[in-house]
């Protein structure tokens, strides 16, 4: 009996450690950063060492985990271009090409240091396993693997603020363990509807030194959209979502 | 407030998010080729036989795009007009035409109905696309320039699902081929049908299509594309076109045609690799196309035709070989074996928005080949520069070596707004 209550004691004591699940975490992060289903306007900006910088205006929309369309509303040049993700589906349109062609995560419709896989984003849940969590001076640390080879990244850490469980920065890691790109989320604002999150994400890259591109967040709400609409039929059309 | 990233500030003003009923945008172009002519080659007896224009030519050209839309709750109209001026040996040339201008009723987004002349390309193929029933074909060296529509009615229906098919979409198209419209297409007087079934099945993209009537003959197709890894796609194509007639002329000028069943095919990939360059690799075996033996005939009675005319003045057989080349050069790629390879590097040194790529289209039944390396800038927002070069190669009688230039530069300026 002696045993057995020291056992339970042991367990009651040791429950703290057990209490973070990384995954659940993970997934509060995700419905923090957003609500399963909604649209967004964004702004990106690439700029160079130089000061020069360009700037894409974007509209977009999510369903579940794993649906997001985009449609470039700027520049003119850009104008009408939607790409669509399906998990790890991906399609670019292009108006004067006039029909979807596939296009992979790595590769980037904007150039600049975002790649299709930070603009088409879907939930961090969807794509990867929290295999630890550190937790230290206000901050929780996920160590993220990819739960396939068609992830973009590998690897992930994930720095999360343990009152609001919002990320404040993201290191993205290819398989051999370098470091292409690293997210700073930044100016946390209530776009209402209890959608509290950070509406500017900068990133820069030890592989384009002196370049940094942002993305600016704007009427940001939840919406529920038909299944449909993330269809490469659909994708001529986006425009009529907004 | 002003941007300054820098200082951690931030412009959230963005006017573009406020919608408009009306939309209107387009593009100007202006454009200067430079070409040297290949005076020992056939298709320059061809086409120059009576003109001495020396060795090289000057092209001066002019291109503008307009587009609009309208929309009024369900309904929404379109329109996509092309104007383009060139100047060259033959002096100003001006061409317009609408491009696009259709009716789009939309009640909900798993259906669609689309009235007018609309662009509708089918197949997955970047440089050919033999299942492409219902549209123009494309150029293989800008395989994404836009293209004139057709006049058709279609209806988009989509239907979402959970399981190995995510996706069915069914699209049936009304093809009216009549002397005010579509007239190019085939023959004229008859209502034709195509369709198109679209799946997303376990993570694969695949089509069947299908043309059939009395314009042209009847055809079916399927295309399919996939993601293999993050930096890896495939794609394929195959079309099957029943009794198919093609025209021929032999050396000494006897014409005739043969029908035949006739099968077209690509297969291809597209890869990314760790230092960002882009490689998009097609085999493409073009069963409607002529074989080198066909082709050399061709060759033959047009060289035939040139002494003819060196020796006696009478110019009816080059005549007669220009009047062929509708059937002979309707495909910029009229032959029946190519490999297309073109590699990208997305901005290399650092340089933002500034992409070299080489492209070579290579000739397999007759070893001749184009070879393009091409600049692209956008320096800034809408402003587009671009430099080519294209080098034809090839022996006697081979496609390539038989082109009227040995090479041209090309160079433009575009901007959109």
């Amino acid at each position: 009996m002696r045993k057995i209550l020291i056992f339970l004691a042991a367990m009651m004591l040791a429950a703290p450690v057990y209490a973070i699940d990384g995954n659940e975490l993970l997934e509060k992060v995700d419905r923090n950063l957003n609500p399963e289903t909604f649209e967004m306007y964004r702004k990106l900006i690439n700029q160079e060492p130089d000061g020069s910088k360009k700037e894409f205006i974007l509209y977009s929309a999510k369903k579940g985990k794993d649906k997001v369309v985009s449609l470039f509303l700027a520049p003119a040049s850009e104008k009408g271009r939607s790409s669509l993700r399906v998990g790890e589906n991906m399609w670019l349109y292009i108006p004067n090409v006039g029909k979807p062609i596939r296009i992979t995560s790595l590769q980037s419709v904007t150039g600049g240091i975002f790649n299709n896989a930070d603009i088409m984003r879907i939930d961090y849940s969807s794509e990867y396993n929290c295999e630890t969590v550190e937790q230290s001076e206000g901050k929780f640390l996920l160590h993220l693997k990819a739960k396939t080879k068609t992830v973009a990244y590998d690897t992930v850490k994930m720095w999360v603020d343990d009152k609001n469980l919002l990320p404040s920065k993201i290191e993205c890691y290819a398989s051999s363990g370098m470091l292409i790109k690293t997210l700073y989320f930044k100016e946390i604002k209530d776009f209402g509807e209890g959608i509290v999150r950070p509406s500017v994400i900068e990133t820069d890259s030890p592989l384009h030194k002196g370049y940094k591109s942002i993305m600016i967040f704007a009427k940001f709400k939840k919406r529920d959209l038909a299944d449909e609409v993330f269809t490469l039929n659909y994708m001529s059309r986006v425009g009529d979502l907004r | 407030m002003a941007f300054n990233a820098w200082a951690g500030e931030y412009d959230f003003d963005i006017p573009e998010i406020e919608k408009k009923p009306y939309e209107f945008g387009g593009s100007i172009k202006a454009e200067y080729v430079f070409s040297g002519l290949n005076e020992g080659s056939t298709q320059y007896h061809q086409k120059f036989y009576n003109r001495d224009e020396g060795s090289t030519l000057h092209t001066y050209g002019f291109n503008l795009q307009l587009e609009g839309s309208y929309q009024k709750g369900i309904a929404k109209f379109y329109a996509k007009g092309n104007t383009d001026l060139t100047y060259d040996y033959l002096g100003w040339e001006e061409d317009t035409s609408l491009y696009e201008g259709f009716v789009s009723i939309k009640p909900a987004p798993s259906f669609t109905m689309d009235a007018g002349k609309k662009v509708m390309k089918w197949g997955k193929g970047y440089a050919w696309n033999p299942v492409a029933f219902t549209s123009r074909p494309k150029d293989p060296d800008d395989p994404e320039q836009s293209l004139e529509g057709y006049t058709l009615f279609s209806i988009d229906l989509i239907k979402s699902m959970s399981g190995p098919i995510q996706t069915v979409a069914l699209t049936p198209v009304l093809f009216p081929v009549y002397e005010e419209t579509n007239n190019k297409y085939g023959e004229t007087g008859h209502i034709n049908f195509a369709g198109k079934l679209y799946l997303l099945i376990l993570d694969t993209d695949i089509d069947f299509m299908f043309f059939t009537g009395e314009s042209k003959e009847d055809s079916y197709g399927v295309d399919f594309s996939k993601n293999i890894l993050t930096n890896f796609e495939i794609h394929g194509e195959a079309a099957f076109t029943r009794d198919y007639e093609k025209q021929y002329i032999d050396k000494n000028g006897v014409q005739y045609s043969r029908r035949s069943d006739e099968t077209s095919y690509l297969f291809g990939l597209r890869y990314l690799n760790k230092y960002d360059t882009t490689f998009i690799v097609e085999y493409y075996r073009n069963g409607k196309g002529f074989s080198e033996q066909e082709m050399t005939e061709y060759f033959k009675f047009t060289e035939n035709a040139y002494s003819t005319y060196l020796s006696t003045g009478n110019e009816k057989n080059l005549k007669k070989s220009l009047g062929l080349s509708k059937y002979y050069f309707s495909e910029k790629n009229y032959m029946k074996d190519y490999i297309y390879f073109k590699a990208t590097q997305k901005e290399p040194f650092d340089i933002l928005y500034f992409n070299p790529s080489l492209v070579v289209i290579f000739n397999l039944a007759d070893a001749s080949c184009s070879i393009s390396p091409e600049f692209l800038y956008e320096p800034v927002s809408n402003l587009e520069l671009r430099l080519k070069s294209t080098f034809f190669q090839g022996g006697s009688y081979s496609e390539f070596g038989e082109k009227p230039l040995d090479y041209k530069v090309e160079f433009y300026v575009k901007y959109y707004f």
